[in-house]
């Protein structure tokens, strides 16, 4: 289980987060939505331990990252994958040594072994014939795809998606939201999406969870989600450009102009 | 008019304190910066002492920056041995009315100035460039954080076996270089002068020693040292997309080729004053 409890992150004197709470059980996926810049990719990085969080702690299976030994830390990137909003493939490297990476560093496993998890993962996520191939060789899909089986080639039990279906079209987003619920299905992974895609997020989550001006505005099903009577959340999931999100940016001034 | 010299007044009120502001945030910055180059780089010397090397990395990183650098190091060493050759011959030739210690010249200049500087100067401009430029490239792409979440720290995977490879290949370029500029200078010497090769190396062999090589080969360990710091760490600083990995490998250059120029002059000193000359 990821328990989140009272997490805040402040850059200089902006506070990006202010004392988010979340829990995310074991085989669950939790979709965090919110407009830009309100500290989603934040927080996925204060999870995974790329960021220190400014106070807070962050619980893996019990140990409080935050606060553990690197040894400990070590110990809980193994059980998290994480996959990049433009999936961060090496360029230097061939696909399957990207997909390989993680494998030769987290695992212990022979050189057949290897081999064999990565055309398998491969094969998970619909890649065909690319092993050799550079990442600059591929297209976007298949990049973000590429990235997803690197990050469960380790078989790790929690993955964290920063906005995996943005910059795609409609059709390859569907196909990643499909992969996304297949890998919960048949791997038992436990999940925390980033996402501003509404039909994508109501596909895949168990929850779903809002943060607005860095703190968190709502937590519920995808159900409760459609039918909320949150004026912000009812803004976002309508995709409107009139709400009180609206009034924090600058449209007041444009109306004046 | 006095409202003027009121406006005037409050405008460089502002000034003054924007300057000082300035001022005090780039000092803050500068020596921020040199604290976190030298984090940067004592951790990458703790890896290497822990014998954390990865052997193909390292090999494939030598080969980058000694072999492929080797046909720029021969064109700029042939060169500048052959031109201070045919200076030397000329001036010497108005003086004396014959050229004379043509070889002496040109094997003290290259081996104890111009073959360690030159080397360093096209390693930072070839290297030190193409080192910022790639992990700034893999910071900007968050392929720095894809590594930290593989378990893989990119320090140790990104500038230990670059900072090996520039230490090891820098020293082994200079030599080169020299070997390459002397026999430039034989060239110029025999053809131009006149001047028999036998008297070329005698003028060579006669005054210079073990410690004229060691002066020189000593520096470019330095230099290295310099040209992969600051390439690392610039990389590793990078933010901005392409237009900041484009201001930090020109910054990587700049700062490593003042650095190059500035150091040899003490580095001399110190050499020459514990009689390594």
């Amino acid at each position: 289980m990821i328990k989140v409890q009272d997490l805040s992150k402040q850059f200089g004197s902006k506070r990006v987060l202010r004392n988010v709470n979340l829990e995310v059980n074991d085989g669950e996926t939790v979709v965090i939505i919110g407009a830009s810049g309100t500290g989603k990719s934040i927080m996925l990085k204060n999870i995974v331990g790329l960021i220190k969080p400014t106070s807070g702690a962050i619980y893996v299976d019990g140990v409080d990252i935050t606060k553990c030994s690197s040894n400990d830390l070590h110990e809980s990137q193994k059980k998290m994958g994480y996959v990049f909003q433009e999936a961060a493939l090496f360029d230097s490297l061939t696909i399957e040594e990207n997909v390989a990476f993680g494998l030769r560093t987290l695992t212990n496993l022979g050189e057949d072994e290897i081999i064999n998890r990565v055309a398998h993962c491969l094969e998970m996520v619909g890649l065909e014939n690319v092993e050799d191939l550079k990442p600059s060789e591929l297209s976007g899909g298949m990049k973000k795809r590429a990235g997803i089986a690197r990050a469960i080639a380790y078989q790790p039990k929690y993955i964290l998606y920063d906005e995996p279906t943005t910059g795609l079209d409609p059709i390859m987003t569907d196909v990643i939201s499909d992969l996304i619920i297949s890998l919960r299905k048949h791997l038992k992974i436990t999940s925390i999406a980033v996402t501003h895609d509404m039909k994508s997020a109501y596909k895949i989550a168990d929850r779903i969870m809002m943060l607005y001006k860095g703190e968190v505005i709502f937590n519920g099903t995808p159900e409760e989600t459609r039918k909320t009577d949150n004026a912000v959340v009812r803004q976002f999931v309508e995709g409107s450009s009139r709400g009180p999100i609206e009034t924090d940016r600058t449209f007041k001034e444009m109306e004046k102009i | 008019m006095v409202n003027e010299n009121i406006a005037t007044i409050v405008r460089a009120r502002r000034l003054v304190r924007k300057t000082a502001k300035f001022s005090s945030e780039s000092v803050y910055s500068f020596f921020g910066s040199i604290g976190l180059a030298a984090q940067r780089t004592g951790e990458t010397l703790l890896w290497i002492l822990k014998g954390k090397i990865s052997l193909k990395d390292t090999v494939s990183q030598m080969v980058e920056m000694g072999w492929r650098s080797f046909p720029i190091i021969f064109l700029t060493s042939f060169f500048t041995g052959m031109v201070l050759a045919l200076q030397m011959g000329s001036s010497t030739a108005n003086l004396f009315n014959e050229p004379v210690y043509v070889g002496m010249i040109v094997g003290f200049s290259l081996v104890l100035e111009l073959g360690p500087v030159l080397t360093a100067v096209v390693v930072a401009g070839r290297i030190g460039a193409a080192i910022t430029a790639e992990i700034g490239t893999m910071k900007v792409t968050e392929q720095l954080d894809a590594l930290y979440t593989l378990g893989t720290n990119p320090i140790k995977y990104l500038a230990v076996p670059r900072f090996v490879a520039c230490i090891l290949m820098l020293p082994l370029l200079t030599a080169m270089a020299n070997i390459i500029g002397i026999y430039g200078g034989l060239i110029v010497t025999v053809t131009t002068w006149d001047v028999p090769s036998g008297v070329y190396w005698n003028d060579i062999l006669s005054f210079m020693t073990a410690g004229t090589f060691f002066h020189g080969f000593i520096k470019s360990f330095f230099f290295a040292f310099i040209i992969v710091s600051v390439a690392c760490h610039k990389g590793f600083s990078t933010e901005g997309g392409a237009e900041g990995v484009g201001k930090a490998t020109t910054s990587s250059v700049m700062i490593s080729l003042v650095m190059i120029l500035v150091s040899d002059y003490f580095l001399s000193a110190v050499l020459v004053a514990l009689g390594v000359k």
